[in-house]
């Protein structure tokens, strides 16, 4: 199960939307099987009826009131005005990306 | 302050401890409670993955090079409100994954003690900074051991709170429900003095302490006797916990046992003394088993790379930081900005867990390892019915040549003692509980290098792990 091969590097990269190119996949196909073979000892373990871990010191159901944010709207634009600013590329205060289509 | 930024200017350029440093000191809140608070004008250095408003704040990574901070984080204005005094930001391995703070992308943090060694990771320029005297104390963060990995191997006092007990509002996420920021001091009181004024229920965090909880003043015991207390002492911390050549579960770890990977004998002999010295102060020591300690690095690297795969999608060359050059289009803008911007530990963690949580092996990984995480908690429970504390070594083995964990597997070896605390959410401290020479072919050249003794605690049982620290610390004087 845990034999990992170039094929199936491509396709987590793909989903974890990362380039890497001929020699990083083999290098990263030969270093993801030897931590997963180290992990495969999971196995051994009987987790029949045992359940998973939900919040490790048992918080449950931390809720707030629904109720809006009240700065007043000129602070609001400046927070807005330093957040844009993090942002790599913007147009009137707008996040700009690239085309989604090819032209 | 003076001092500190001349102190900084000498050594910094060697030590690589800081990665900015403040030239005019942040004192903006002032009130006048400060004048009775012990952190007032007290200088502290500052992990570089927790916000400070208006500074740079970059994970030691390049696709956050010239990230500036929005906003504080809630334990920044905590110690504002407090009066203190930031010298800068500190090193840390890329996001804060590494075990000995060479994964930064800005070169690694040398261990005061021994410029040729790591400072220990992930939080590595925070004690190196205080293990050298560049700060009086600073804040670091420990998702598997990251603030008593370095404090063990500089020889500083850090603790890893219960998971919740302090706010994570503004410290740049890795794994969600393992994160905790923590103090790394000189001594035991100023550690309990730093959490005094971090710890707290915070609405910007729904995964913090609970709002009605009475929380305690955690320097008031320190110096309550420990005659009585209970202590264990798990026999499988002892027992060469990568495998002893003849039981080594796999080739790998009966190769890393062969290279002396295991419990370093002298560390041993360290903490069995340590552990004798408790005993002198009238504790009562025990053995006690925790056999699915054994599975907590397995358990832990699929639940951290699985979170991490999730927290780090948000890095995508559009609202943050690094973006590329190359991009003819939208997905090219994140697979090229990604590939430029992440090295190799982060991406190597990313692909574990896109893996983990990728469809036909979410059960087998993922779920698993949530379940044996459970049974890891279990085991610490049933220990705790009976015991206050559990000690043992922090770090299997002192701090290692630059470059010498640089295979992966063996570095996530290195948490085997730390990563199970995290799993289960307890609280923890590494304290300095002695020296080693290692061998060296220079006899004019000895170097001794300090060796950590952690002892975990009952969850929000903070108060009763600083006093036997403290205790231990003082006898030691």
């Amino acid at each position: 199960m845990s034999y990992i091969n170039k094929k199936e590097v491509e396709h987590i990269a793909e989903l974890a939307r990362i380039h890497l190119n001929e020699k990083e996949k083999e290098k990263m196909a030969s270093e993801l099987r030897a931590i997963l073979g180290y992990i495969d000892k999971l196995k051994e373990v009987n987790t029949d009826n045992v359940e998973p871990i939900a919040h490790i010191t048992g918080l449950e159901n931390i809720l707030r009131k629904d109720k809006i944010n009240e700065k007043p709207l000129g602070e609001q634009a400046a927070d807005a005005e330093k957040l844009i600013k993090t942002v790599p590329d913007s147009k009137d205060n707008f996040v700009k990306v690239k085309a989604i289509f090819d032209k | 302050m003076a001092e500190y930024h001349k102190q900084i200017a000498k050594e910094n350029p060697k030590l690589n401890a800081y990665l900015s440093v403040f030239n005019k000191p942040k004192l903006e809140t002032r009130n006048q409670e400060l004048e009775t608070n012990f952190l007032s004008g007290v200088p502290c250095a500052v992990k570089d993955n927790i916000l400070i408003s208006g500074e740079k704040c970059t994970a030691a990574s390049k696709i956050l090079k010239n990230y500036i901070a929005p906003y504080d984080a809630t334990v920044i204005s905590n110690l504002k409100q407090a009066g203190a005094v930031f010298l800068g930001k500190t090193n840390l391995d890329e996001f804060a994954m590494g075990a000995t703070g060479e994964n930064s992308a800005f070169g690694p943090t040398l261990n005061p003690h021994d410029h040729t060694r790591v400072a220990g990771g992930s939080s590595a320029g925070s004690a190196a900074a205080v293990a050298s005297n560049l700060a009086v104390y600073a804040l670091g963060s420990d998702t598997g051991g990251s603030i008593r990995a370095p404090a063990s191997w500089c020889g500083a006092v850090g603790l890893k709170p219960t998971y919740g007990l302090v706010s994570r509002h503004g410290l740049i996420a890795m794994a969600s429900s393992l994160d905790q920021i923590g103090p790394i001091t000189k001594t035991v009181e100023d550690a309990a003095i730093v959490l005094n004024a971090i710890a707290g229920h915070d609405p910007m965090d729904s995964t913090s302490v609970n709002p009605e909880w009475d929380l305690p003043d955690y320097t008031a015991n320190l110096n309550k006797p420990i005659a009585g207390l209970k202590v264990a002492v798990p026999k499988d911390f002892f027992s060469v916990p990568s495998g002893s050549a003849s039981v080594a579960t796999s080739a790998k770890e009966a190769a890393l046992a062969k290279e002396g990977r295991g419990l370093d004998s002298q560390v041993n002999n360290l903490a069995q003394a340590a552990i004798a010295k408790l005993e002198s102060l009238g504790a009562h020591i025990d053995q006690v088993s925790l056999p699915m300690v054994e599975y907590a690095i397995a358990t832990y690297y699929i639940i951290v790379s699985s979170e991490i795969s999730a927290n780090l999608a948000r890095y995508d060359g559009i609202r943050y930081g690094y973006s590329t050059s190359k991009a003819e289009n939208l997905l090219e803008t994140y697979l090229k900005s990604r590939a430029e911007g992440f090295g190799a530990e982060v991406k190597r963690r990313v692909m574990l867990g896109t893996y983990a949580l990728s469809a036909g092996y979410y059960d087998a990984y993922y779920l698993k390892a949530q379940k044996v995480r459970s049974l890891i908690k279990r085991d610490f429970e049933k220990v705790f019915e009976k015991y206050d504390v559990i000690v043992g070594p922090t770090m299997p083995y002192i701090a290692p040549k630059l470059g010498g964990l640089s295979d992966p597997l063996s570095a996530y070896l290195a948490d085997i003692y730390t990563a199970p605390v995290n799993l289960a959410g307890l609280p923890a401290i590494s304290i300095p509980c002695g020296f080693i020479e290692p061998e060296t072919s220079n006899q004019k050249l000895v170097t001794r290098l300090p060796v950590g003794f952690q002892i975990i605690g009952k969850h929000f049982d903070e108060a009763k792990i600083l006093q036997v620290a403290h205790n231990l610390e003082q006898s030691g004087k």
